[in-house]
């Protein structure tokens, strides 16, 4: 069907210029070819959020009401959104500096190498939960083989200051694992794009490597780069798995109090309560869409 | 285009290889050690292997994020390329829904599935599939969008056709050789996302890999540790296979007489 589909439009496009103004009366058959799209998305993820938008503006007495939303300003529930946001930010930037980094130089390499990286950045993407927990307690932990290693050779003792594998600092940490091999696969595609013809041109137009850097390198990556800072911060505001393996509950993080909800770990005075939670994480994210929707449409038009 | 290594790469790759393969590399020793810290063995891999619901949950696993990749690659490639060729004005449309699995946390995602999914669905692992074409689906788009950008589709497609080629062979034969780095990277991301995938495994009560392994991690450190790396290792040597195939290999080879 689809396939199809794609035949008709194409001829509409190549041949059908003159008849754009009886177009706008007649139903664009064009859309049939992202039907298939729009139904899974529709089904699989639109639907279930509708009942959950539904079920946290209903009380215990299924009045509409907006007062869930309310509770999410006080208490408990607010120190869990600060913690998510903080989390998320700080991930954001350390991994969206790191990443790009590796990026410039993973494009360099090729063949077999590439293809090592390429799927090395793929499974660390997306190592999470208890195995990445594991694997940090062993290696950071406090009998951990590189603090030892860092002990016996360096005589920095890594638990000497505020660090702790369990705090803030620790599942930073432990995050910038997962996050920078995304960054990685996000943005390399965006590098490989560049023309090397626009180093000669650059060169033969006497400009220099900081010049390049600003006037040519700055303006076509930057969109790219920013979207791919924004996925980072919603995949570390969302994670679950290795919040869950690393906290034990002792930093306040809105996906693990979820969670709690769910399990009926926590029992809230509130049934619905769990879905306003999870509906003002998606308002966050909104937030930040907006911002780089806008910034998008900024460095477009430039 | 070739561009040659300065110090300041070589910096970069060996910080970075320090911070991913110190874990990597200090879990497997841990893993390796005898009881009591005596020796180095074995005997942490066998124990995985004679945990009660070892191999279901690693076969459920497994068919769960092949199942995903076919879903991804014939919902989601047609569309990209739909995209590219002829449907230009829904671009952005397609966009802001791309977006949306990454608004939508994974947890939210899972309340609204046990509330708004079928009782029938919700019985088979299969739901679990559509749901990680979903969460996959931003990546998935955005690394073939980039893909298909750095190609002359029209051109391609134009040739493909005038060549006597169908619209399949075409999809096929041309269009994913040439993308065929954003295609692999789309197919990674998507089975290493469903073989690791936990919270909508455990928040909608499946038993898949992941699960089965926070459950036995609670009885023997050295045993989870031995899980987590065969974990990794396990998925890093299937993707390096999968990349090395010699069908694939046609394809890379391919690619060249394309552009």
């Amino acid at each position: 069907m689809l396939i199809a589909d794609d035949r008709a439009v194409l001829t509409q496009v190549t041949g059908g210029d003159g008849s754009s103004r009886i177009k706008k009366f007649t139903f664009d058959k064009s859309v049939l070819g992202l039907l298939p799209f729009l139904l899974f998305l529709g089904y699989f993820l639109l639907y279930p959020i509708a009942a959950i938008v539904s079920a946290s503006l209903h009380n215990n007495e299924h009045h509409l009401t907006l007062s869930l939303y309310g509770n999410l300003f006080s208490g408990n529930y607010r120190d869990a959104f600060i913690g998510s946001f903080k989390l998320a930010f700080y991930s954001m930037i350390v991994a969206g500096i790191a990443g790009a980094l590796i990026c410039w130089a993973v494009v360099k390499t090729s063949g077999v190498i590439r293809t090592i990286t390429s799927s090395a950045a793929g499974v660390l993407a997306n190592t999470g939960g208890v195995p990445l927990a594991f694997m940090f307690i062993a290696a950071f932990g406090q009998e951990g083989l590189i603090t030892k290693f860092l002990l016996k050779v360096f005589h920095w003792d890594l638990y000497a200051g505020s660090f702790d594998l369990y705090n803030f600092w620790g599942i930073l940490l432990v995050y910038c694992f997962f996050q920078i091999p995304l960054m990685v696969i996000i943005f390399t595609p965006a590098l490989e794009n560049l023309k090397i013809e626009w180093v000669e041109a650059n060169e033969s137009l006497g400009g220099s490597k900081l010049q390049y850097f600003r006037h040519v390198l700055i303006p076509v990556l930057l969109p790219s780069y920013l979207s791919a800072c924004l996925l980072l911060f919603a995949s570390a505001f969302s994670a679950f798995a290795t919040a869950a393996a690393m906290s034990n509950g002792t930093i306040p993080l809105v996906p693990l109090l979820i969670g709690n909800l769910v399990n009926g770990n926590v029992i809230p005075s509130e049934a619905n309560q769990g879905d306003a939670l999870a509906m003002g994480m998606v308002l966050v994210s909104l937030v930040v869409i907006a911002a780089y929707l806008g910034l998008l449409r900024v460095t477009r038009k430039r | 285009m070739k561009r040659r290594f300065t110090w300041f790469d070589r910096a970069i790759i060996a910080v970075t290889a320090f911070f991913f393969l110190a874990p990597l590399f200090a879990a497997a020793e841990y893993s390796a050690r005898g009881y009591g810290d005596k020796g180095h063995t074995f005997s942490n891999y066998t124990w995985i292997v004679h945990q009660l619901g070892f191999s279901p949950a690693l076969l459920t696993s497994l068919r769960i994020a092949l199942v995903s990749v076919f879903l991804v690659m014939i919902l989601m490639v047609p569309t990209v390329v739909y995209i590219h060729l002829g449907g230009r004005k829904y671009r952005r449309l397609v966009e802001i829904l791309c977006l949306l699995p990454i608004v939508i946390p994974v947890v939210s995602l899972a309340i609204g599935a046990q509330v708004a999914m079928p009782k029938g669905l919700q019985s088979t692992s299969y739901e679990l599939c559509c749901f990680y074409v979903v969460v996959a689906m931003p990546y998935v788009y955005r690394t073939l969008d980039i893909g298909l950008q750095s190609v002359s589709l029209s051109t391609l497609v134009e040739a493909s056709q005038s060549l006597g080629a169908n619209w399949l062979k075409t999809l096929t034969l041309v269009i994913i050789p040439a993308i065929r780095s954003s295609t692999m990277g789309a197919l990674f991301i998507t089975f290493a996302l469903s073989l690791g995938e936990y919270t909508l495994a455990i928040l909608l009560h499946f038993h898949t890999f992941p699960t089965w392994a926070t459950n036995v991690s609670q009885e023997n450190l050295y045993g989870s540790i031995a899980i987590s790396v065969t974990t990794l290792g396990g998925a890093w040597v299937l993707l390096v296979l999968i990349a090395f195939t010699p069908r694939i290999k046609s394809l890379f080879a391919r690619k060249e007489r394309v552009i």
